[in-house]
């Protein structure tokens, strides 16, 4: 206990170097590949048997999938503009009208929001898909027309392509390529990194090739892990060695990036093409599971970078 | 004086009692457990492969097969096809009765006569009902009720609980009739009524994979491969045994008893009345004008002999119970059941002492304010009786599979809850669906469903355990016990805050709150 208190101390003491400095140099060199490292293949080849299994070791993934889709929901929600139709008060209707009124105004409104989210089509790309949990729920969703899941760990792939079979209504909407992510053509409305910058040698290398997939007006939707002595407590101590909810050797507390390390990114590499649209932290309650909260700088976070046309 | 020796040939050899005994104990185990799980659900799963229909075509695909047409799967089909996040999935619902014409039809052409299945819909299960899912019930044949008023058969304790709207009486075919009449009004192209066809056979189409969809023979020869199985099939549910969820619980050994009854008037007040006999509460539930429906919960021959006696008989034998003392009703019994007591006899000695109780009572106690309006007569072929028993299941869902009403728990009627479970388990597996449907989840998954089962379990088990605990206190005449309970009966009464709790949590929030 002891020894690993100290190693937390230790980790937290060199935190702040290595893992920002390998972010900066991964800026500075630029075009390289963006290929995990073999390590990182080897142990997602052999969690790929259990993926599906949401008693299993991946029950925590599981359950962090249903933020990750409020998320998008909420992002892609936030881009539509109620009908000209629909009245919304031009004062602050919660606090001043009665309650019965300001339900029917919201009513009316969330319905109209609803009914232009499912005219749209959208077509979506997800990075690093996995098993392809993320991929399948994104296949269902009615706005969207067509995903593309690309991973690098070719028995995730065969995992994600054998299960998606079970579901007939994935059969012309869901595709998915053990495939590196410069190799994919074309460009998306919706590109997503969940849980992956994480593992990956060369994020910023990740970043700007998907930034490249993103459609004019389209949106990069990422999460990952803020580096700090919290995220190795909870991501590593207890999720990992303490209570096993999360297989060991998952996560490097040296792969971690900060929120603001990503804000900053696009900041210097393209100043006036992207909008934050929002950023959300999350974490997981026993008991409750994940939840989305305003505290961006510590433990689990989602991002949304709308791409300026 | 009436002695309690006389009764004690009813009591003694108990009548064999079917369920029950098959199993030679009061406790029952649907499916008895293995330590190789895995190698069980196969072998169950084989074994559930009745002998019969195996149709060649290949099976028709649904997103939701409703298993069963009472009051929840009817609901839960129209819940569904209302929502605007579910209208859009396939629906099948599978009835073995005659849905289409039979129960249908009582919506058009009503008979003028009260059906015996009469429950009490509390204000919540009604708002879900008209409200979220659209349905008009049949509102001349509904009875609200202002209040209840219950007494002790061995002491002088009594709850009157008042609340406008508290509940309504319905008639079990009012709401299936009037949930089919909203499902043709909506006229939804995504939703299919098989009736008069039985579920024959439910298989796994790839016994090892654990989230492969189910697959539904009907005798009428139509298979369905289906992503969700719900079932609203009751308490002996054979997708319960399919997904090889364990139900545990026991018989009360009482029966139930119903009917329903003629009033010389229309109640000017209009409650529930209930008495706890010893052998079981008695309860007087009103009905639009001068009807009104029983549920006496009894002993096995009780219930027997109160089948089986004349119409007349048993109207006495009803307006004695709510005044006469114990001993007097079982010193009737007895003598009825020896056949050595004539109608007549009958009729005379109850007036007799029935008007000695009502000349002891001091004048300011207004009698209709204490006793349940007189029955003239009970309605021919009315009389029914069911076993009354507790079950639970151990879960409500499994991979593909969830379970809805009394597929998932049965009860006792004395708070008249069992449907009223239902409906709340139907509003909360809607909600947990719409969900998924927002999150692009496969429905049929666990991680979809489970929501549903921890939303209503802890629920369920404390209204499950409540209602067990109160037939428990209130099945014995033992005085220490008796004096407890009276004690706790006047104290609630008199305890305006936590009555009002009691009152919310059976009835649901009021309109006030």
């Amino acid at each position: 206990m002891i020894n690993l208190w100290v190693n937390g101390g230790r980790i937290a003491a060199w935190v702040g170097r290595s893992a920002f400095r390998s972010f900066i140099r991964q800026q500075s060199s630029g075009a390289s590949s963006t290929a995990s490292s073999a390590e990182e293949i080897l142990h997602f080849g052999q969690l790929a048997p259990t993926w599906w299994d949401v008693r299993g070791p991946q029950r925590i993934l599981h359950k962090m999938n249903l933020v990750r889709m409020d998320f998008v929901r909420e992002v892609v929600l936030s881009q539509l503009k109620v009908g000209s139709e629909t009245f919304i008060p031009g004062y602050n209707y919660h606090d001043m009208v009665s309650k019965p009124i300001s339900q029917a105004i919201e009513k009316q409104i969330s319905q109209d929001l609803q009914a232009k989210l499912s005219e749209k089509r959208l077509e979506l790309l997800d990075v690093g898909c996995g098993g392809g949990i993320f991929a399948e729920c994104a296949a269902r969703l009615p706005y969207v027309s067509k995903v593309l899941g690309i991973d690098v760990t070719p028995e995730c792939v065969e995992v994600a392509k054998a299960h998606s079979k079970l579901d007939p209504q994935l059969k012309d909407k869901l595709e998915y390529k053990m495939e590196s992510l410069e190799k994919v053509p074309g460009q998306y409305d919706i590109v997503t990194c969940f849980e992956m910058l994480e593992h990956v040698d060369e994020p910023a290398a990740i970043l700007r090739h998907a930034w490249q997939k993103v459609k004019p007006d389209g949106i990069l939707v990422l999460s990952t892990i803020n580096r700090g002595p919290l995220s190795w407590f909870t991501t590593i101590f207890v999720a990992e060695n303490l209570l096993g909810l999360v297989p060991r050797g998952t996560h490097h507390l040296d792969k971690y990036i900060n929120s603001a390390e990503i804000s900053q990114w696009f900041q210097d590499e393209y100043p006036a093409a992207h909008k934050l649209l929002e950023c959300k932290g999350t974490m997981y309650i026993p008991a409750k599971g994940w939840i989305l909260h305003d505290q961006t700088d510590v433990g689990n976070y989602f991002m949304a970078f709308k791409k300026l046309a | 004086m009436p002695s309690f020796k006389r009764i004690s040939t009813l009591h003694a050899p108990r009548l064999t009692f079917n369920m029950m005994e098959s199993k030679g104990s009061s406790c029952f185990s649907v499916i008895d457990q293995d330590s190789c799980k895995d190698e069980m659900i196969l072998k169950s799963r084989r074994l559930f492969q009745v002998a019969g229909f195996a149709s060649k075509a290949a099976p028709k695909l649904t997103d939701v097969l409703i298993v069963g047409g009472g009051p929840a799967g009817l609901t839960l089909a129209a819940a569904i096809q209302t929502s605007p996040h579910l209208a859009g999935l396939s629906t099948t619902l599978v009835d073995a009765g005659d849905l289409k014409t039979k129960v249908a039809g009582f919506y058009d052409n009503p008979p003028s006569k009260f059906t015996n299945r009469v429950i009490s819909l509390t204000s919540q299960s009604k708002r879900f009902l008209e409200e979220t899912v659209g349905v008009r019930l049949m509102e001349e044949r509904v009875q609200a009720f202002d209040g209840i008023y219950v007494t002790d058969g061995c002491s002088n304790g009594k709850l009157e609980m008042e609340r406008e709207s508290m509940g309504s009486m319905v008639e079990i075919l009012n709401i299936q009739s009037s949930v089919l009449a909203r499902i043709n009004e909506l006229n939804a192209e995504n939703l299919e009524i098989i009736d008069k066809a039985k579920v024959v056979e439910i298989q796994s189409s790839d016994l090892l994979k654990p989230g492969s969809w189910p697959i539904v023979s009907l005798d009428n020869g139509q298979t369905f491969k289906t992503r969700l199985l719900i079932g609203c099939d009751g308490f002996n549910s054979p997708v319960r045994k399919f997904s090889h969820i364990e139900s545990r619980g026991w018989f009360y050994n009482r029966f139930g008893v119903v009917a329903t009854m003629k009033l010389d008037s229309s109640p000017f007040k209009i409650r529930g009345w209930q008495k706890f006999l010893p052998t079981g509460p008695i309860a007087h539930l009103p009905l639009p004008d001068d009807n009104a429906t029983l549920v006496w919960s009894t002993t096995e021959p009780l219930s027997k002999l109160l089948l089986d006696i004349t119409p007349e008989q048993f109207t006495l034998l009803v307006n004695a119970a709510f005044v006469l003392d114990d001993a007097d009703m079982k010193y009737y019994y007895e003598q009825l059941h020896k056949g050595s007591i004539t109608t007549q006899e009958l009729k005379d000695d109850i007036k007799f002492r029935t008007e000695q109780v009502l000349a002891t009572m001091n004048e300011d106690a207004f009698m209709d304010e204490i006793f349940p309006p007189t029955v003239t007569s009970v309605e021919e072929k009315s009389r029914a009786r069911f076993p009354l028993k507790l079950s639970h299941a151990d879960t409500y869902v499994s991979e593909r599979v969830a379970l809805v009403g009394d597929a998932a728990h049965t009860t006792h009627p004395l708070a008249g809850q069992g449907l009223n479970m239902g409906q709340g388990d139907v509003e909360s597996l809607v909600k947990a669906l719409e969900k998924g449907i927002q999150r692009g989840q496969d429905i049929g998954s666990l991680l979809a469903l489970e929501p549903y089962w921890s939303e209503r379990y802890p629920y369920n088990n404390m209204l499950l355990g409540v209602v067990d605990k109160l037939h428990k206190v209130y099945s014995t005449d033992f005085g220490p016990i008796v004096a407890a309970r009276t004690l706790g009966l006047n104290l609630i009464d008199k305890l305006g805050p936590l009555k009002d709790t009691m009152m919310r949590t059976v009835s649901g929030p009021s309109r006030h709150d």
